[in-house]
């Protein structure tokens, strides 16, 4: 067997602990008997109890997940679309349609939004986060797509097409199946970037519409208890759970490239 | 996966979760925990409706808000400044005074402001004030001042808690508080005097841990800190989680004698309020003493209301800042917004101050 050098492990424990330590923490002081972020005291539960009983916590949650859940759905489906489109017709315009959103820095795509909203005097909600948040993921679905397209082998859909097989039919049976780990990781990315947006959300959210972002950051002001840290923990083992389900679901979507 | 399985899916979610508007609700956007959760149940059984409340962490995020037409919004708690703004962008409805007969509870002290002369469109609601906050302990064995900004300020002092103190991370604030110290009023805009108050900052700054405005009241709690200059509200905090903490010392708030800055947040009504009808009788529910002080009691704020008074716990209402005296409130000033012009000198003396070694 091929060694490793000592280099490379100690580069590899270092960057995984840079990103994972921040994330222990927090989820070690959700159990942390004390008001403060700042030194252990004991364990409890109580955050787990108190966020449980904390109604506007609960809805944010809630309107998070709802959102997320829908954004992501919506942006797939159109995100993968645009992407076999780009894939397909070598035309300039549609990638610089297409990508643009993602570009433009946040707070534009939130005020102009807004603005839009306002314009057509449609009632902020819930309805026009989810909007909000379909219109900016669906460029970054596309993108996962297209690159999964770019590696796929052309001559397959070819081979289904020279068999009989309808163009819909090629694209349903052979295309998809073999996009699919491309499919679900824009899925995945869309709902994480739903989940934790801010800048969108605050400008198209309407009055008595709060996301977990929104209510966490209103809390800043008077210092963040350990109920965030609870909160986060269970986001975080809810994320987990959605990869490992993925994983399970399609063992090759966690892969780059398919090798086999 | 099928795509007209989605499809349908997607239309359900989005028409599930299209919000319905047939109860009677009060929309409130407030700051995050500025209204006691008994007051809001007590409201509510009152009025036979719904508070739902938004929450923004700065007035400049409601202003945005509201500059880009978001509406569906009844009260709203700005700062005085940001009212003028408000009342000038033509954002606020006229208040009908005669609907909100419990404004005789507010000090007049607080009342007819040029932020809103007449108090034509808003009422005071609570207040905090920027002023020193301290470890006692510390400052007693130190043998310190607590009640003058050169603790803050004057090298002579700030030897002995070198690397201990922290100031706000707001260039406004910390040149209000250089100005009271130097004896100018907080709203001073002449360049001479804030060329004065700049070299003080810059002389004491070496003395300074930091500038800190978001986690000054753990530093304090902890006891890494023991001197700050911070809003009331905050302290008040850092001394309810040091007691719960079971520290060996308070957290206990300094009235500077030269005066400090106040802010005054006031209850609004939006002009595109769904509610109007609500939002009166919201505002003058608010005005009764009682649930003034639920507001006080909760999070220590300042109240302008004379009638909470006999509501308030005994030890909050010893705090300077929640009902300042007389003689101290002659002294504190809110501040005002300053001309493009002067924002542009103050942010030059600010990057000079946070480049200076």
């Amino acid at each position: 067997m091929h060694r490793r050098s000592p280099w490379l492990w100690a580069a590899a424990l270092f960057s995984y602990a840079f990103l994972y330590l921040p994330l222990a923490i927090v989820v070690v002081y959700s159990f942390n008997d004390s008001r403060l972020n700042a030194e252990w005291v004991g364990f409890t539960l109580d955050w787990y109890r108190k966020l449980f009983a904390d109604n506007d916590m609960i809805a944010a949650a809630g309107n998070s997940l709802l959102i997320g859940v829908t954004a992501s759905l919506a942006s797939t489906v159109l995100g993968t679309m645009a992407g076999v489109a780009m894939h397909r017709y070598r035309l300039r315009v549609l990638p610089i349609l297409v990508l643009a959103p993602i570009a433009i820095p946040e707070i534009l795509t939130g005020v102009s939004l807004l603005i839009f909203f306002v314009l057509l005097n449609f009632t902020l909600g819930l309805v026009s986060v989810a909007l909000a948040h379909i219109a900016f993921c669906i460029g970054f679905v596309a993108i996962v797509v297209r690159a999964r397209l770019a590696g796929m082998d052309e001559t397959l859909t070819e081979a289904a097409r020279d068999c009989g097989a309808s163009p819909a039919n090629a694209f349903r049976h052979v295309t998809l199946p073999l996009i699919m780990p491309g499919v679900i990781a824009g899925a995945l990315m869309a709902f994480t970037l739903s989940i934790d947006d801010f800048v969108i959300t605050f400008f198209t959210a309407g009055a008595g519409t709060v996301t977990l972002p929104l209510q966490i950051y209103s809390m800043i002001k008077i210092s963040v208890t350990p109920e965030v840290n609870a909160v986060s923990t269970l986001l975080m083992l809810l994320t987990l759970l959605l990869i490992v389900a993925a994983a399970r679901l399609s063992p090759s979507i966690l892969r780059s490239n398919q090798d086999n | 996966m099928n795509i007209r399985v989605l499809a349908t899916l997607v239309a359900a979610t989005v028409a599930f979760a299209a919000p319905v508007h047939a109860k009677d609700e009060l929309h409130l956007y407030n700051w995050n925990n500025y209204i006691a959760p008994e007051t809001i149940k007590r409201f509510e059984a009152a009025c036979h409706c719904e508070v739902v409340q938004t929450y923004y962490s700065d007035n400049d995020e409601l202003l945005a808000k509201l500059a880009a037409g978001a509406k569906g919004y009844d009260v709203m708690v700005p700062t005085s400044n940001a009212v003028q703004t408000l009342i000038r962008g033509g954002q606020l409805k006229r208040i009908d005074k005669t609907a909100i007969p419990n404004i005789k509870n507010i000090d007049p002290a607080y009342l007819n402001t040029q932020f809103d002369p007449g108090n034509q469109y808003s009422v005071p609601y609570a207040m905090s004030t920027t002023i020193i906050g301290y470890n006692d302990v510390k400052m007693k064995e130190l043998g310190l001042p607590t009640d003058t900004w050169a603790v803050i300020f004057d090298p002579k002092y700030l030897q002995k808690v070198k690397g201990r103190v922290t100031v706000l991370d707001s260039a406004n604030e910390l040149f209000a508080a250089a100005l009271k110290y130097l004896g100018y009023s907080a709203n001073d805009v002449d360049p001479k005097h804030w060329n004065e108050a700049a070299d003080v900052i810059k002389k004491a700054k070496p003395y300074w841990a930091a500038f800190n405005a978001s986690s000054y009241i753990k530093e304090l709690t902890v006891g890494n800190i023991w001197l700050v200059h911070g809003y009331s509200n905050d302290i008040f905090q850092a001394n309810q989680d040091a007691q719960a903490a079971h520290r060996p010392f308070h957290i206990l708030q300094g009235m500077p004698k030269e005066g400090a800055v106040l802010a005054v947040d006031n209850m609004v009504i939006h002009k595109d309020a769904p509610r109007p009808d609500l939002a009166l009788r919201f505002i003058n529910f608010m005005l009764e003493g009682r649930n003034s002080a639920d507001l006080t009691n909760l999070i220590g704020s300042g109240n302008p209301n004379t009638d909470a008074i006999k509501y308030i716990k005994p030890e909050i209402l010893k705090l300077p800042a929640v009902f300042p005296p007389k003689d101290v409130q002659a002294k504190l000033e809110q501040l005002k917004d300053l001309t493009i012009k002067e924002r542009r000198l103050r942010n030059q003396l600010w990057t000079e101050i946070k480049a200076a070694r």
